[in-house]
């Protein structure tokens, strides 16, 4: 007997609005997915045509919360490559600080979603209680706990003295044991492998050929990382270890993001103790000529792409950005055909969703 | 992946003639312009990047002045951009989707946006807006409000789903 399921548009296990429509054997087996998007399409690419080059440092980073501090990144890359603005050492260092402490964060919330999802709530706890002393740092430092406003066209906003250093190294040193153990966890808990070993499968044959990027890319073992394959800011020295998984379930894509918060983790410590001095900014105010750039960043989702083109005014003529999810989004369907039905807010879970980016 | 290697492998296959440039970012990351003066040779190129194992990022779609419109499709192939740039005059262009199932959604987009046909897209359903809205919404200004309240004075939506229950 066939079963036809809604999930959504709303629904307790989806963090933002998404439309299911399942079908279902007997075996609540998954035999047909649709999935509807647009319910958070606010035509932000129309909108930052008619702001100007300042407003839209503002608006791209409020594109959304959890990976707001690579829009503007990737943004004031586009900027600075249009007008040939070289940004000062010490900006480089801040910036490559703010990105990897906010990967922290936001993978080990995806992470704790995964332990609410599998119903496994003391894990979930001790995910978000380490999740909360980053959420503290950037509080303290940044002064706001998800938008961090750390980028500005030629720079950063922000500066780090030896008090605010020593409080960076100190939450890292709270930080990294509790994620070592959790890691452990995650890995050899029995009632975590049952529920996500071999759940949502994508093979790397169907990686590959959808074009899928992040840890979704590297839980089924390819390494698209453009930290490594397009260095940028100060990850050609940093040289980030990548983290490539062959599993190509829920499991492998959790370890995988682990494996990000490790390295994580180990930049933010050496780029912090080799601060070098010097501005945090180009004091003149970059003059925009008319031009075109393509530029990404490694965002804790996987690859964000930023196309700018302008004609020498104060307003970009396009802005098109493409997000991680926009491309893992067509995986889902993959993932989920032939998985059973319990799993399915699982495994959109699993491409760590961030459907106000893709839909803008 | 060097340029020129793909430069080699594309050369024979377009027909029509390109215009190739090369940039540079200031961390030494280069990256290729493929300037086709026919838009039929995307598939020959999107075959060359299928060849390579390479994807397709995104593409990008603007309107001109003079009301044509220019789509950019942004490659990689380990780790190199290739950006492929064609005009059209009569809204359309030949799909990719069926050599490079990456470029799925891009088109989607570009179709929704503004307007702009990809000939032969395997999927035709919308991608991120209603039914009730025009295709090429970013051709014209539709205010927020507008958008807004023309999805919701109408009950379109919960009629749908509430068929979708009921079945």
């Amino acid at each position: 007997m066939k079963e036809k399921i809604t999930i959504g548009p709303f629904h307790p296990e989806l963090e933002e609005s998404v439309y299911f429509k399942l079908v279902a054997d007997e075996n609540r087996t998954v035999t047909h997915v649709e999935i509807i998007n647009g319910f958070i399409h606010r035509g932000m690419e129309s909108l930052v045509t008619q702001k100007n080059f300042m407003q839209n440092l503002i608006l791209t980073e409020r594109v959304c919360s959890l990976c707001s501090n690579n829009h503007p990144f990737a943004y004031a890359l586009a900027v600075e490559k249009i007008s040939g603005v070289k940004v000062p050492p010490r900006a480089e260092a801040l910036r490559v600080i703010a990105d990897e402490v906010k990967r922290v964060a936001s993978d080990l919330f995806n992470l704790a979603m995964l332990t609410h999802l599998a119903h496994h709530h003391e894990l979930m706890k001790d995910t978000m209680d380490a999740r909360e002393h980053m959420q503290d740092l950037k509080e303290i430092i940044w002064g706001n706990r998800m938008d961090m406003s750390a980028n500005q066209l030629t720079g950063v906003k922000y500066d780090l003295n030896e008090e605010k250093i020593k409080l960076i190294l100190e939450t890292i040193a709270l930080v990294e044991p509790k994620v070592n153990a959790l890691q452990d966890r995650y890995e050899n808990d029995e009632s975590i492998r049952a529920k996500t070993i071999g759940v949502g499968v994508l093979p790397y044959e169907d990686a590959l050929e959808l074009g899928v990027t992040g840890p979704v890319a590297r839980g089924s073992g390819i390494n698209n990382d453009v930290r490594v394959v397009a260095p940028y800011s100060l990850y050609g020295e940093l040289k980030p270890k990548v983290t490539l998984r062959d599993g190509c379930d829920v499991h492998s894509r959790a370890m995988a993001r682990f494996g990000d918060i490790v390295e994580a983790i180990r930049m933010i410590k050496e780029v912090v103790a080799n601060l070098p001095e010097g501005d945090t900014y180009v004091e003149k105010r970059p003059h925009i000529p008319a031009g075109e750039a393509v530029v990404r960043v490694e965002a804790p989702r996987g690859e964000l792409i930023y196309y700018l083109k302008t004609d020498g005014s104060q307003k970009p003529v396009r802005m098109k950005w493409k997000v991680p999810t926009f491309t893992n989004w067509e995986a889902l369907k993959v993932m989920i055909l032939g998985d059973k039905v319990d799993n399915v807010t699982m495994i959109l879970n699993s491409i760590d969703p961030c459907i106000s980016c893709t839909e803008r | 992946m060097k340029i020129e290697e793909f430069n080699n492998a594309i050369k024979s296959k377009i027909s029509s003639g390109y215009e190739l440039k090369e940039d540079k970012d200031s961390y030494g990351n280069a990256s290729a312009w493929i300037i086709l003066s026919n838009k039929r040779d995307s598939e020959s190129v999107a075959k060359a990047v299928k060849a390579y194992k390479g994807r397709c990022i995104v593409a990008t779609a603007y309107k001109n002045i003079d009301g044509t419109h220019t789509v950019i499709y942004h490659f990689d192939i380990e780790g190199l951009i290739i950006n492929l740039q064609l005009e059209t005059e009569d809204q359309s262009i030949f799909s990719i989707t069926p050599i490079l199932p990456s470029a799925n959604w891009a088109e989607r987009e570009i179709r929704e946006m503004y307007g702009v046909e990809p000939i032969g897209h395997p999927d035709k359903d919308r991608l991120f807006l209603d039914y009730s809205l025009a295709k090429g919404v970013l051709n014209e200004y539709i205010s927020l409000s507008k958008m807004q309240l023309g999805v919701s004075e109408t009950d379109v939506l919960w009629e749908n789903v509430n068929k979708e229950v009921k079945q």
